[in-house]
């Protein structure tokens, strides 16, 4: 099934309207009768002992109802649950687990972390209260820079351990040593992935509503994970999974951070609601998003690249340091993404790579949109970019010797990745990617005309040509229920939830292809536990290719038991049976139908007898889980052109090849490539994540991290999708996940396409995240 | 935060030393100060409002005074924190006596900021802090005019 | 509870309010949790990304910025004065054509800041475009499809002239 009369095509959104008219409920247009209001009062220091925390005198504020800190919640306060397993199927790997606290006890270890929770009538009472918290502290020496954290053991973010070493990962494919003693060149670089934030547009919020009469915990939460939250509070509160009911209303944004819990709000709030009685509401500032909510990248890379003369890859090595921050509760994903991607897309015969995970007096890591892979792919893009000079090719030169052929795939790389399997590229044509983009950007045109003539008028003119994959569609599964109602209509429930990603839509567009009913007809649920309550979460890009799979398995089995019942009420073989547009007919007697509807009705019998075996109604639940990933692909073309005086760059023109498997509605993967890439050219161009020594977030605001606007978006941009038809599909659909993609390519095109446009000797750009005065440095570097 | 600077003060070294000794004179000089109190020979208490762009708030804190060589130089510790965060910082200060009257006087010193104050004012703060200075060192003048006139 | 309460008069979307509201309480809280218009948006609380624009006396501004107090006896209209989801403005409906929303979050703002700005500029460009919304941040779209919709919408308002 590659097209149908909905899928494949560019639908658009049935959820649209009502978003648009501002008559949808995100979080914080949740308003429960008789709630109270949390605020957390975080604190200032990133490191530090607590000696006291006296609330005595904020708790006489009027409208204060009640402020907990951590020794008020006794056996309850507990360090979190690992939230993603140790990396354990790595041969050697070592992992120490210190986990997220919900509320500081004895030792504040990131500025930001809580310190009490104020309960009140309204939110801006519970602030108030905070100027009446007396905070007494001794302030600890921070540790800020990862490679000294790595080595240095004065300072220790965890006093039992002995160093500040969260993890200590190795793999290695062939002899990385041996290729060297056969190498004609060496080359080798120090680089830097600077720190930046998911910023969703909303911020997080948690309700929790403790139902006392039904023994019931209700919670809204804006989460990519409702039902990780849903079993967490359950056991937290010695509850039954049924007792607890995660919904989660619109959500304004996701890009990694929101899959994150057993934070003080999902951890706390439930028992206070419990404790009061009362229905507890928070929601989360920008400033406290900035401090507490979890970000990403942040690596120190050291590379080497061994090649023959003629730019054949030998090898290839890597250590690098990755911050995980003060706890390191969502384990390896990131740093693992780095190492299956910095090997993905070209021929390594021998490749050693080193994860050193360290804490920090920081802000907790997880993935945001790209996870790990924009680091991978720019650490091997860039020392391609060196090597080629060294060699005294050109960049895409090298590239072209080097990256895998279609008929090269599948090919198990031997790296072991975030899913704790080997990564196989399952299917693409990387080669034919790269070439497609050269062509489409007309590399050859901008090297002999366009860039000549540029220099020639004393402008800066340059182009970056790079190539990606992505890991998509890792499992361990996900799963639905359609039901066909007594109306005809349809509803599929998943324990997914959205973030903007289209669900509503894509989802509906399987169905009704399916079912042969009208998509309007179709609604989905998404992330309400009640409703389905089996599921991982929304992240890695795996939406469309799980659910999705899941879905199009759900319909099939409802559309068997379709037939089975209208055969039984037509009494004809269901051989000559087929569907109309909602509703069942006889093959060429279109006279003879039932609406499905009626079918519906009939699937549940009110009298009479049900044979043995017999389900009622019409609805089935399916499963999907995937063998391994399915590796997305693509290459992305740039040039740039650099302002004389402010040394400012502005991107003229953008061309994204990608293969994404099959589509199930182009205009929505082109949405999310679109949105990728803004978030791929803000990450190499404007924003970051600052901290000082004293692990102090100095860009805490929309006014000091600076986000990419529309005038930062290309002058032109091109995206063309470039499927690769192979037998190899992993999921029955052969969907491949989208929603990264976009975040990938930019970093090493962009920086490619600037050292183009000056051409300078000696130029080189070793990290991403470049402001105009940062090129200014380099540039100085270059003349020295 | 690194902070370094001089003034040129229009009295003798003894005078303008005594008026750094003079929390009377030193809390009328800096802007924002609510309260400022001598608990000892060398400790002041002090409440002082902050205007940082868009954070604002009161801070109490003590000060300092260590390593005291009349009328040479001084160095001041400063601590206080507040519903907008913390500010820990120790600044030198040298009288160079220029002989004709007039001192000069040369600080350096640094600061850690945090809270608020840091993540959402830092842009700024360079420039709060070389304002406030002015500000002070203008009001110094001012008084000591007064002080040397009288004298 | 223990602040000063001020009568306000405004009207918003073409109804009159009475309310007393304190001096702190901000325009974006007052519409949202006082007066129940849920569909302007808060996303950073101090006047940059744009979500809770509003128009204020016909012209756009961030309702985080000012206070409700400050609104007394001025015209405001939000999102929910645009089209309803059976009768999209033609804005609206060009926003849903071009695909210009994922999570949503953001689009009012957009809409509020683009519908005065185009009654003033029927024609503009896709550069004029790209500055009208630079005030607005939008984590999802990369802006292009906004830009296309909003040309798309000029055509819309002006054919139907
Ligand atoms: S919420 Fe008003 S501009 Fe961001
Ligand atoms: S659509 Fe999500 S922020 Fe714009």
């Amino acid at each position: 099934m590659t097209t149908g009369k909905y899928f494949g095509k560019s639908v658009l959104r049935l959820e649209d309207k009502n978003m648009l008219t501002g008559n949808v409920k995100y979080m914080d247009d949740i308003e429960i009768p008789g709630q109270l209001h949390a605020a957390f009062l975080r604190s200032d220091y990133a490191h530090a002992r607590i000696l006291k925390i006296d609330v005595s005198e904020a708790l006489k504020r009027p409208g204060v109802v009640a402020i907990y800190t951590a020794e008020d919640f006794g056996d309850f306060w507990k360090p979190g649950p690992l939230l993603v397993p140790p990396p354990t199927a790595i041969d050697g790997s070592q992992f120490n687990a210190r986990t997220l606290v919900p509320i500081a006890k004895d030792k504040i270890r990131y500025s930001g972390e809580v310190l009490a929770v104020v309960i009140a009538e309204s939110r801006y009472i519970a602030e108030d209260a905070f100027d009446d918290i007396i905070i007494d502290v001794d302030p600890l020496p921070a540790v800020v820079d990862l490679e000294k954290a790595w080595e240095d053991t004065s300072v220790l973010v965890h006093d039992d351990l002995p160093s500040n070493m969260a993890a200590l990962v190795k793999q290695e494919v062939g002899s990385y040593e041996e290729a060297k003693k056969k190498a004609d060149v060496v080359v080798s670089r120090r680089m830097l992935i600077e720190h930046v934030a998911g910023a969703a547009m909303e911020n997080r919020g948690f309700i929790a509503s403790w139902d006392d009469q039904n023994q019931v915990m209700t919670i809204w939460a804006n989460t990519q994970s409702p039902l990780t939250i849903r079993g967490s509070v359950a056991r937290a509160l010695n509850l039954a999974e049924s007792q607890v009911h995660v919904i989660t209303p619109f959500i304004g944004g996701g890009f990694g951070p929101k899959v994150m819990t057993s934070l003080s709000d999902d951890v706390l709030l439930p028992w206070i609601s419990l404790k009061l009685k009362r229905p507890i509401k928070w929601m989360e500032d920008r400033r406290e998003n900035f401090l507490a909510t979890t970000s990403e990248r942040d690596q120190v890379h050291h590379c080497e690249i061994v090649l023959k003369k003629d730019g054949t890859i030998l090898g290839f090595k890597d250590v690098f340091y990755h911050n995980t921050g003060a706890y390191d509760s969502y384990g390896m994903t990131v740093p693992l993404n780095t190492q299956t991607h910095t090997i993905s897309n070209y021929r390594v015969p021998n490749f050693y790579s080193e994860i050193r995970m360290v804490f920090t007096n920081q802000m907790v890591v997880t993935p945001v949109r790209g996870a790990g892979r924009s680091e991978g792919v720019f650490a091997m893009e860039r020392m391609l970019d060196f090597a080629a000079k060294e060699l005294g090719i050109s960049p895409v030169e090298i590239r072209l010797k080097n990256l895998l052929k279609a008929e090269e795939l599948p090919l198990n790389t031997g790296v072991i990745g975030q899913d704790f399997v080997v990564n196989i590229l399952d299917s693409g044509d990387y080669l034919g990617n790269y070439q497609k983009c050269l062509a489409e950007i007309d590399y050859d045109k901008f090297r002999k005309e366009i860039q000549p003539k540029a220099r020639a008028e004393g402008k800066r003119m340059g182009i970056g040509m790079v190539a990606f994959t992505e890991g998509t569609a890792v499992g361990p599964y996900e799963g639905c229920k359609i039901t066909v109602s007594t109306s005809g209509k349809v509803t599929m429930a998943t324990g997914y939830s959205t973030q903007g990603q289209a669900h509503y839509t894509v989802f509906a567009q399987i169905i009704a292809d399916q079912l042969n009913v009208k998509i309007e007809d179709v609604r989905v649920v998404t992330g309400d536990t009640n409703l389905f309550a089996w599921g991982a979460g929304t992240f890695a890009s795996r939406g469309a290719a799980l659910v999705g799979a899941a879905a199009y398995l759900a319909a099939q089995k409802v559309r068997a038991k379709i037939f089975s019942t209208a055969s039984k009420k037509l009494e004809v073989p269901e051989e000559e049976i087929e569907l109309c547009e909602g509703s069942v007919c006889v093959k060429g007697q279109p006279e003879t139908s039932i609406p499905l509807g009626m079918l519906a009705s009939l699937a549940n019998p009110m009298r009479g007898v049900v044979e043995p075996g017999v389900e009622p109604g019409l609805e089935a639940t399916a499963y999907y889980g995937p063998p391994h990933g399915s590796t997305g692909s693509g290459a992305m073309g740039v040039i740039v052109s650099i302002d004389e005086e402010t040394n400012k760059p502005t991107i003229e023109r953008m061309v994204m090849v990608d293969d994404c498997g099959t589509v199930i509605n182009p205009l929505v993967v082109e949405g999310q490539l679109q949105g990728g890439i803004s978030m791929g050219i803000g990450n190499t161009l404007y924003e970051r994540l600052v901290y000082d020594e004293n692990g102090q977030l100095l860009t805490a605001s929309f006014m000091d991290y600076l986000m990419p606007l529309a005038t930062d978006m290309p002058e032109k941009l091109e995206i063309i999708h470039n499927h690769a038809e192979s037998s190899l599909k992993v999921n029955p659909l052969g969907i491949k996940g989208v929603g990264e993609a976009g975040a990938i390519p930019p970093g090493p095109a962009i920086v490619q396409a600037i050292e183009d446009a000056f051409g300078v000797a000696g130029f080189e750009i070793l990290e991403t995240n470049l402001s105009p005065s940062q090129i200014y440095e380099y540039l100085k570097k270059a003349a020295k | 935060m690194k902070v370094e600077g001089d003034h040129l003060f229009k009295a003798p070294r003894e005078v303008v030393f005594e008026m750094f000794n003079d929390p009377d004179a030193l809390g009328a000089a800096v802007p924002g100060m609510q309260k400022m109190v001598k608990i000892d020979e060398s400790h002041y208490e002090a409440v002082l409002g902050i205007r940082v762009g868009p954070v604002s708030a009161n801070f109490s804190g003590t000060l300092a005074l260590t390593d005291v060589v009349p009328p040479e130089s001084v160095t001041l510790i400063v601590e206080g924190k507040g519903g907008a965060g913390f500010v820990k910082g120790v600044g030198y200060v040298k009288f160079e006596d220029l002989g004709d009257q007039t001192t000069l006087l040369k600080y350096t010193g640094e600061a850690n900021i945090g809270g608020t104050l840091a993540s959402v004012g830092q842009r700024m703060i360079d420039s709060v802090a070389k304002s406030m200075f002015k500000t002070v060192f203008e009001k110094l003048d001012k008084i000591l005019e007064e002080r040397w006139q009288k004298s | 509870m223990s602040e000063k309460l001020f009568p306000i008069t405004v009207t918003v979307n073409g109804e009159e309010y009475h309310r007393e509201v304190e001096a702190r309480l901000l325009l974006s809280d007052f519409l949202r949790h006082d007066l129940g218009l849920l569909g302007t948006h808060v996303g950073c609380e101090h006047g940059i990304c744009g979500a809770c624009t509003i128009i204020f006396d016909g012209e756009p501004i961030r309702s985080c910025l000012i206070f409700a107090v400050q609104a007394n006896g001025h015209d405001i209209r939000t999102v929910e004065s645009l089209g309803t989801p059976e009768n999209l403005h033609p804005l609206q409906q060009s926003f849903h054509e071009k695909h210009a929303l994922q999570c949503g979050f953001c689009t009012p703002g957009f809409l509020m800041t683009l519908v005065p700005y185009l009654e003033e500029h029927p024609n503009p460009s896709r550069e004029e475009i790209r500055e009208a919304i630079d005030g607005n941040i939008c984590r999802c779209t990369g802006y292009e499809k906004i830009v296309e919709a909003v040309q798309d919408a000029a055509e819309k308002l002006s054919q139907k002239k």
